[in-house]
């Protein structure tokens, strides 16, 4: 309990016990969480990044196909203006071409985005890469 | 009206940060609707709550808090159309989704900014100098809960400033896990010596028996604790922890939770 006398704060000596756990488990969560950090920055060693490429959805749009992706960067640091390019191939040639940058995909995680397509991307071979990145 | 006036001065000067920041703008229309319901439900005991606290003379009831309180929420919202509306940031013709989604957003941090105006600005010359005396005898308990809401206040209001910027989850990409390490002491730190060591106005001592262990297990820590669940709550409503890995989400909240450590710190001392 926290007492305010004249505009001046002073804490009670006498707790509440509920104030003393509430105490202890924030203590313990602070002294996991810099573990965990700790751990982190000691056994992790600096993967760069490197890019996993599916295709989770086409459909047709006005005047285009759209291709959805997901990019999963597998590395533990993060990418930052990935850019991502689909080649549309028949035949050996490359037919078709989109390509966009994504801002930011953070290490062993997940983002996804989207590319229009002239060219009906189903029944065709679809060449999904990632081009290149900066650090952060 | 002078109340009012007060009102909207404090939604001003707190919400203009948020009202001229770019991402704030963005999240108006791409937040999913959820999140933003959600907040704007939470603002509401929030505001109360402080309210409440606010307007501690023993004649304040409920009742005031909550006229006080929608008062707030309303003038923040006419704060955030107005400001909006000069920026050329809403116009006719938009769709009226992306038109709520913007008010609604910024009348979050800006109705808090409308409470505090009111009573951090507050005159002496009205009535309020007349209960100034009974006010100096008097004295008043804040509950443990009740401390810690207000710090969980004030922690919620500095991240909402910094929390949609790209810079965020930047610094954290930057950041390697020693840096997190250091950040989470000199949070932890300077939210302990706001309170006990600098002399600020308001600042809290303790009774002569106490050691000053006591008061950094019993307050700072869960203080640091509550900052850190704002900040991933703050996260979480902006869609920044989405599809990222436990251990960047983490540490996107520790850079978050350095200025909401601060901020509820500073809340301790301010209300």
């Amino acid at each position: 309990m926290t007492k305010t006398f004249k505009n001046r704060h002073v804490e009670s000596g006498k707790a509440h016990w509920v104030e003393w756990a509430t105490g202890v488990v924030s203590f313990l969560l602070v002294l996991s969480m810099i573990g965990w950090i700790a751990m982190d920055a000691l056994v992790r060693d600096d993967v760069p990044p490197s890019f996993q490429l599916t295709v989770t959805r086409t459909a047709a749009v006005e005047g285009a196909y759209r291709l959805e992706f997901d990019i999963l960067n597998q590395g533990t640091s993060t990418a930052a203006a990935v850019l991502v390019r689909a080649d549309v191939v028949d035949e050996g040639q490359i037919v078709d071409t989109a390509e966009v940058t994504l801002d930011y995909v953070p290490g062993r995680s997940t983002a996804s985005g989207g590319l229009f397509l002239l060219q009906d991307p189903a029944g065709q071979e679809v060449r999904l890469r990632a081009l290149g990145y900066t650090d952060p | 009206m002078i109340g009012l006036g007060r009102g909207g001065a404090g939604a001003l000067i707190f919400g203009l940060p948020m009202l001229m920041t770019m991402e704030l703008w963005h999240l108006g229309f791409y937040i999913e609707r959820y999140r933003l319901l959600l907040l704007l439900l939470l603002n509401i005991p929030l505001l109360l709550v402080l309210a409440h606290r606010i307007g501690f003379e023993e004649t304040f009831t409920w009742r005031e808090a909550a006229r006080d309180a929608v008062i707030a929420y309303a003038i923040a919202i006419v704060m955030s159309v107005l400001v909006l509306l000069l920026f050329g940031n809403i116009k006719p013709g938009m769709p009226d989704s992306e038109i709520l989604g913007k008010i609604a957003i910024q009348a979050v941090p800006a109705s808090i900014g409308a409470l505090l105006g009111r009573s951090q600005f507050g005159g002496q010359n009205d009535e309020e100098a007349e209960q100034q005396d009974e006010k100096e005898d008097s004295e008043i308990s804040t509950s443990y809960g009740r401390e810690l809401f207000m710090m969980a206040i004030g922690a919620l209001f500095l991240s909402l400033n910094v929390a949609p910027t790209e810079e965020i989850i930047l610094i954290s990409f930057k950041m390697t896990a020693w840096h997190a390490l250091v950040m989470i002491v000199a949070s932890i730190l300077i939210m302990h010596g706001f309170v006990y060591a600098v002399a600020f106005r308001g600042t809290h001592e303790l009774t002569e028996d106490t050691p000053g262990s006591h008061a950094f297990i019993r307050f700072t820590l869960p203080g640091y604790m509550v900052a850190l669940g704002i900040s991933f709550y703050v996260l979480w409503t902006f869609g920044r922890l989405d599809d990222t890995a436990g251990m960047q989400a983490l540490m996107s909240a520790i850079v978050l939770s350095f200025p909401g450590a601060i901020g509820a710190a500073a809340a301790r001392l301010i209300l």
